[in-house]
């Protein structure tokens, strides 16, 4: 039997959403296709005006928009940016959206060369999974959610390093790492599967036994149904070792360019299973194809939604 | 400081102070195969989003400079004056002053007038919105211009240059003039204001035309009609009043409060 999903409100029509891009704003607000919700990411609309901010406004009329943000740095241990939370909130003000989320990472600390300036790298770099990162996290979270008041969701990440685990630390796993977030303070998750299967296959690389996909199946069974309100999936790149370079080794890369490999569709129907029918969202960054393509990705969603034993329609 | 803090305090640095070639020894996370490929991967993102994000503010200065020098700028400055907030938007206004203090751009000093002159067409695309007033035009016609304030578009903005750097503008943005003629400008430095503004939702730049800056300097400051007329005995008004109006330039008019403050975001009224 299916548990049940904690369902943030979404059209009973479709559970799947459209990472929407500015390549396709135009053709999405001609062509409405029936979406479940638009996604952005949050930062390319804080303005107080412009074009970027009326097509939004635009879409908004016709879709629920779920605000994805990258660059809250909510595991950073000199705390939030004032003004990227003001910003944030004057858009949730504005476009009133279905969910907003942003990473488990960092980018925001003091710089080295100018002592007491602050300095973001601009990316979504790994924070360690131990009991003082926690603690920053989730002081983070409550703040924004203190701030917009509403539930937040928190991502997984693709990370490229890890942090080592210190002396006399007990070693925490990321769904137990996660799901202590949300207990703590509330907030959703927001699963990335393609995130995990990355994640994956470079343990894979680094040396860890095991098939990959199973591996991610126990990391998604480690995480309460409950907690999780949304399901991100995506194309990821295999960068083979480059000889030449001490540093050159063979990488998996998060770079959303591709369709869903069919592993990373496997650990979704094992999500599906697990959590029920969730919000879905189809991300697609990089060589953008036609919004026919991303639609046949977000109809192989639907589709296996739609086929879950007393699942949605 | 914590440990938290220090780690990630040498993550950032090994990725946005100048490139070491020993980066991934000082951060301690290089003990798997990937990790030190990983470092990379977040250096050559960062230095991807730096170019993409110089390219989108400063698109003419990329065609002056060519596609390759561009990468090269944006990598340096990326480490000079990396990001300090989660808006890579925001970042890059320090860029005409660092064009200006290179040495290996010492032969093209009009870069910097440029890159001043785009990176106010790049903030005010992202202003707030103003509706213009039509109907408030009429006051020109029976009120005292003492007793009157003008309302500009939103971000609108003077820019004095001792180079062509409105010709350059118009040339690379919509080819009037022509590449030639705008360098035909450059050679003999003839110096040029640019004005830009936002023409309802698309940012637009032109040359002021005589006594228009000092005008709209002192309109943007806050002075009524009559006396920012006063500061610009060059302009002529009439002549310039329709076209202000079709471009979007010039969007209302408004009661002049002498003692009241400047409000942020001026409501035309009539």
């Amino acid at each position: 039997m299916l548990e049940s999903s904690p369902g943030l409100s979404v059209p009973d029509r479709t559970w799947v959403g459209l990472g929407w891009r500015q390549p396709h704003y135009e053709a999405v607000l001609a062509q409405r296709p029936p979406l479940a919700f638009l996604e952005v990411h949050s930062e390319n609309f804080f303005a107080q005006g412009g074009a970027a901010l009326a097509v939004l406004t635009q879409a908004r009329a016709h879709y629920p928009v779920s605000l994805h943000g990258v660059g809250l740095s909510l595991g950073s241990a000199v705390g939030l940016d004032g003004w990227h939370l003001d910003q944030l909130a004057a858009l949730v003000q504005r476009i009133d959206p279905v969910r907003v989320s942003d990473h488990a990472s960092f980018a925001r600390g003091r710089s080295v060369a100018a002592p007491g300036a602050i300095v973001h790298a601009a990316d979504l770099l790994p924070i360690p999974f131990n009991a003082e990162s926690l603690d920053v996290l989730c002081a983070n979270v409550q703040q924004v959610q203190d701030r917009l008041q509403r539930r937040f969701m928190v991502e997984n990440l693709s990370s490229y390093v890890s942090w080592p685990a210190q002396a006399n630390e007990p070693v925490v796993g990321e769904p137990d790492f996660l799901s202590a977030l949300a207990r703590r303070t509330g907030c959703a998750l927001l699963v990335d599967v393609n995130n995990l299967y990355v994640n994956a296959l470079n343990a894979q690389i680094n040396g860890l036994a095991g098939d990959p996909v199973q591996h991610c199946q126990r990391w998604l069974d480690a995480i309460t149904p409950a907690d999780v309100a949304e399901i991100h999936l995506a194309g990821h790149c295999h960068v083979a070792a480059d000889p030449r370079d001490e540093a050159g080794s063979a990488i998996v890369m998060d770079d959303h360019g591709s369709r869903v490999c069919a592993e990373v569709w496997q650990i979704y129907q094992h999500a599906l299973r697990r959590f029920g029918p969730v919000p879905t969202l189809i991300e697609w960054d990089t060589d953008i194809p036609p919004l026919a393509v991303l639609l046949d990705e977000i109809a192989k969603a639907q589709a296996l939604i739609a086929g879950l034993k007393g699942g949605a329609t | 400081m914590s440990a938290l803090a220090a780690q990630q305090q040498a993550l950032l640095d090994a990725l946005l102070a100048w490139p070491k070639d020993n980066a991934i020894e000082k951060i301690a996370i290089g003990a798997s195969k990937t990790g030190a490929r990983g470092l990379k991967a977040y250096q050559s993102n960062g230095h991807a989003l730096a170019e993409r994000a110089l390219k989108a503010a400063y698109p003419v200065v990329t065609q002056l400079l060519g596609a390759q020098s561009l990468g090269a700028l944006a990598r340096a400055f990326w480490h000079a004056q990396p990001p300090r907030c989660g808006d890579l938007a925001q970042w890059g206004d320090g860029l005409p002053a660092f064009l200006a203090a290179s040495a290996q751009l010492a032969q093209e000093p009009y870069l910097a007038d440029v890159a001043r002159v785009e990176w106010a067409l790049h903030t005010i695309a992202s202003a707030a919105d103003q509706a213009a007033d039509p109907a408030s035009f009429v006051l020109l016609m029976t009120q005292d211009p003492a007793e009157l304030r003008l309302v500009l578009a939103p971000g609108c903005q003077v820019l004095a240059s001792a180079w062509p750097v409105a010709s350059l503008m118009s040339a690379h943005l919509n080819g009037r003039p022509s590449l030639a003629e705008a360098g035909q400008r450059l050679r003999p430095a003839v110096a040029e204001t640019a004005l830009v503004w936002r023409a309802g939702l698309r940012p637009a730049v032109r040359e002021a035309r005589a006594g228009e800056a000092a005008f709209l300097a002192a309109v943007l400051a806050g002075q009524a009609l009559a006396q920012a007329l006063n500061s610009a005995p060059a302009l002529d008004f009439n002549d310039w009043l329709a076209p202000a109006v079709q471009t979007q330039l010039l969007l209302g008019v408004v009661r002049f409060e002498p003692t009241g403050k400047m409000p942020d975001h001026d409501t035309p009224t009539h």
